[in-house]
């Protein structure tokens, strides 16, 4: 089969082919940009966070009775909460918390290390009771767990601190952060020793490029007396346990409003635009090439009708039903190729037009690639069965109409 | 004539029924997912007050550390927020026809049926001009008067849900709610109020709701309540620090609006808040130099970068969506058209002119666009009722009639894109071809 009469057909009669070239170069510009989005935003919802999310529900107590304006009062309760929250079957390990990770909601301070206060870095910081790195499933590489002692520092004595490793190594970079201090860069004071370092840990914003900085301080992790517990229980006990938590602290106290969810639902909550995001443009994408298919379907079968006489005529003059059939799926080849190139260039245009008034992300040469490739098959599958019917035509078409 | 064009048109659409739905679908479902996006980002980046955003101010001062500016990737933005102490300062002023400081904190409400459990309610604390500064509307009664702010008076605005929640509907102005420990009575109940951006405090999320609770500001000092917003210091406060130390911090956490009706109110009110800024200096505060901003609501909402970038690009995507959806139908017209050739032969051999065939044509386009239109616009109605659902935002986007006309605009613009080059080919085809293959 020659390309030339291909070519030089397409040419004599070119709207069939502008029409099919500037189609699949806009749908390739466009679902390829979708799949960028969709990929981006897909990797920040699933990417590891160190906790051991599956398995996280948070129980939080807001009391409403004077009794609660005590400070020893909230102590009892709260460790009376925690014995009956950890003798729970399914229950692994309980700890309070002040503010839940992935939630989008908490605390943050600039530290330094001591000497280079120039150099501030953001710690968002969360203040948890004892147990809490056996409770998120996080993992100690070096140093030590909070101990009772650590609960109350003597006046003017620094906090003993756990930090993810990230974040250690921006206020180390030499890697020395065990043992050593961190400087408030608002007071210059000493804020506290590192005395832990855990391998990962997203704080309350995993959207956010600091999502790995994170800094556990020892404390009694009330705020306005509201007293939240992280529960970890066993592994596919959640459902289980999840119903109980309610009735054991109001078992405690019951005058404070409780609310019990799982981590899995704040983290969804907080990523609500990322998954609609994802949600839409998977159904747009889907539709661009569903209609694409059809156009090209359409314009194929237009223009087999169109050709009914020609194709009789070649069959006529010894051309094979193959040879008909290859023809078509030849020439639908070079138009979705044509296509294809122009919508590479038209990709990298929109995708800098989306970057830059959306924040799309950058495109890389494999996700176009495989674009094309999506594409021409589907090019070709969509013109298969109009050529196939092309095929039939017979030769004897040519002797009815002059 | 035209009226006889529309029926030749129909006529036309329903010859061929399966060629028509494919036409029809093409442009309903571009217009559908076009007009679902426009909507979404003309809303996003819309006017939440039109009718006076221009005369209300948002109001910021530098009283920020000396040492390094309030925000790093724009150092000449002063802090988006002001400290209690400034607010008491400013508020001193009689030069703005409507002011109020405000903030939201989460307070617990206790229903008045007893089997009723208590909960937690967004509380926006704020003063009596709220109301008529921002034009909320009301169903029952209306917001407090200013000397219940002095008091501060145990009154409270709630909106319709709340009514529905506590009171079971109805007017419940002058009923009470126990909120913390005190009982409040309700001055008013609102008319569904959705100001979208909620511009007021883009701090808590520009596309959230407003509070289900309103409430004087000084309250703040009965309940030593924080903000259940943003709060920054730069200077160090003890975490178990009370609401006094709270009050004569640096801390930044309450939103300043005022509204200034004239251009002399406007000067007045900058050279004020400048003499306010100077005289603070003089006791030691606002060490970074004098950089006051009063923006207006658009100005405040584009410095505010409320518009999602979601938004954005989900308007050029789904307009390059109907561009494909238009091209496509060029090649389904193409088809049909000269399919119709002989018959064309025989009305341009009967006498009809070029314009008229080309005329005709162009009508059948846009009544196909028009009946696309309306499904799409139909289909756009689903898919931001689907999107509301998915973002759980208490029907955020809605079609209003501005978004109906751009629906309808639409789908004229792609009928009339995706027919003239069809349009144009069948009109130059010569009569006597298609006579001769009769």
């Amino acid at each position: 089969m020659e390309l030339g009469p291909i070519f030089r057909a397409l040419m004599h009669n070119p709207t069939r082919f502008w029409l099919i070239t500037v189609e699949v170069a806009l749908t390739l510009a466009i679902v390829v940009n979708c799949v960028a989005i969709i990929q981006d935003r897909r990797e920040l919802l699933t990417r590891p966070s160190g906790l051991d999310e599956p398995n996280l529900v948070v129980v939080t107590t807001r009391p409403f009775t004077d009794e609660f304006a005590d400070d020893s009062f909230i102590d009892t309760v709260r460790d009376e909460d925690l014995r009956q929250l950890r003798a729970l079957p399914g229950v692994r390990a309980v700890a309070a918390i002040d503010y839940p990770p992935l939630a989008g909601g908490g605390n943050i301070t600039d530290l330094a290390a001591p000497g280079d206060e120039g150099d501030s870095h953001p710690a968002p910081y969360f203040v948890v009771g004892l147990g809490a790195l056996e409770t998120l499933g996080v993992e100690l590489v070096a140093g030590r767990d909070h101990i009772e002692a650590d609960l109350r520092p003597g006046d003017d004595e620094p906090e003993n601190l756990i930090l993810t490793q990230a974040l250690a190594d921006r206020l180390y970079p030499d890697g020395d952060a065990l043992g050593n201090t961190v400087v408030d860069t608002d007071t210059h004071e000493v804020f506290g020793n590192i005395v832990g370092i855990i391998r990962e840990m997203h704080n309350a914003w995993p959207r956010s490029s600091i999502a790995g900085l994170a800094m556990l301080r020892p404390g009694p992790a009330y705020d306005q007396r509201e007293i939240r517990y992280m529960v970890r229980t066993e592994p596919g006990a959640i459902d289980a346990v999840f119903n109980q938590l309610e009735p054991t602290v109001l078992a405690v106290n019951t005058d404070r409003i409780v609310t019990v969810s799982s981590l899995a639902d704040y983290k969804r909550k907080y990523f609500d635009d990322e998954a609609v995001l994802v949600k839409v443009l998977t159904v747009l994408a889907a539709l661009l090439i569903g209609v694409t298919a059809l156009g090209i379907i359409g314009l194929t079968s237009f223009s087999v009708t169109q050709r009914t006489r020609e194709i009789g005529t070649r069959r006529a003059l010894g051309a094979t039903r193959s040879s008909v059939l290859g023809y078509f799926v030849i020439e639908i080849w070079v138009i979705t190729g044509i296509g294809l190139a122009l919508g590479a260039l038209l990709t990298y245009a929109l995708n800098y037009a989306l970057a830059h008034l959306a924040g799309a992300p950058s495109i890389s040469w494999p996700l176009i690639a495989s674009g094309i490739a999506l594409l021409w098959v589907i090019g070709l599958v969509s013109a298969l069965a109009p050529a196939f019917r092309a095929t039939l035509v017979p030769p004897v078409v040519t002797t009815r109409t002059v | 004539m035209l009226a006889y064009m529309i029926r030749i048109a129909l006529l036309s659409l329903r010859r061929n029924p399966v060629l028509s739905t494919l036409l029809i679908a093409a442009i309903a479902l571009g217009v559908a997912v076009s007009t679902a996006f426009v909507t979404v980002f003309y809303i996003c980046s819309g006017n939440p007050i039109p009718s006076k955003s221009d005369r209300l101010f948002y109001v910021e001062m530098d009283s920020w550390d000396p040492n390094r500016p309030y925000s790093r990737r724009r150092p000449e933005m002063p802090p988006e927020q002001i400290t209690y102490r400034d607010m008491q300062g400013i508020m001193a002023s009689d030069i703005p026809t409507y002011q109020s400081g405000m903030f939201v904190a989460s307070l617990t409400v206790h229903p008045p049926e007893a089997e009723q459990k208590p909960y937690r309610e967004r509380v926006r604390m704020c003063f009596a001009d709220f109301f008529p500064m921002f034009e909320v509307p009301f169903t029952y009664g209306g917001g407090w008067g200013r000397d219940s702010d002095r008091g501060p008076d145990p009154v409270v605005v709630i909106d319709a849900a709340t009514n529905d929640r506590l009171f079971g509907g109805g007017d419940s102005v002058g009923k009470t709610i126990r909120i913390e420990d005190r009982p409040f009575t309700v001055t008013g109940v609102l008319a569904p109020w959705r100001p979208s951006p909620r511009f007021y405090d883009t701090h808590s999320g520009a596309s959230g709701v407003p509070e289900g609770i309103f409430m004087p500001f000084e309250f703040v000092r009965v309940f030593e309540v924080e903000t259940a917003g943003n709060l920054l210091i730069w200077t160090d406060l003890d975490d178990s620090a009370g609401f006094d130390e709270l009050a004569a911090s640096e801390a930044i956490w309450i939103q300043m609006w005022v509204q200034l009706d004239t251009a002399e109110q406007l000067q007045a009110y900058s050279d004020f808040l400048e003499a306010y800024v100077m005289e603070q200096k003089k006791l030691g505060r606002f060490g970074r130099p004098l950089n006051n901003r009063l923006l207006n609501v658009m100005q405040w909402l584009d410095d505010q970068e409320v518009v999602p970038e979601e938004a954005t690009g989900m308007l050029v995507i789904s307009l390059l969506f109907l561009l494909v959806c238009a091209v496509n139908l060029i090649g389904i017209l193409l088809g049909k058209f000269l399919a119709r050739a002989p018959e064309v032969g025989v009305r341009r051999a009967l006498g009809a002119s070029r314009t008229s065939v080309f005329l005709q044509h162009i009508v059948e386009c846009e009544v196909v666009g028009i009946i696309g239109g309306a499904i799409g616009l139909g289909l756009s109605a689903l898919c931001l009722g689907q999107i509301n659902r998915l973002l759980d935002n208490s029907g955020q986007f809605g079609l209003d009639l501005v978004m109906v006309a751009a629906g309808i605009g639409l789908s004229l613009v792609a009928g009339l894109v995706a027919g003239l080059y069809p349009a144009w080919r069948i009109c130059r085809l010569a009569p006597a071809i298609h006579l001769k293959l009769q």
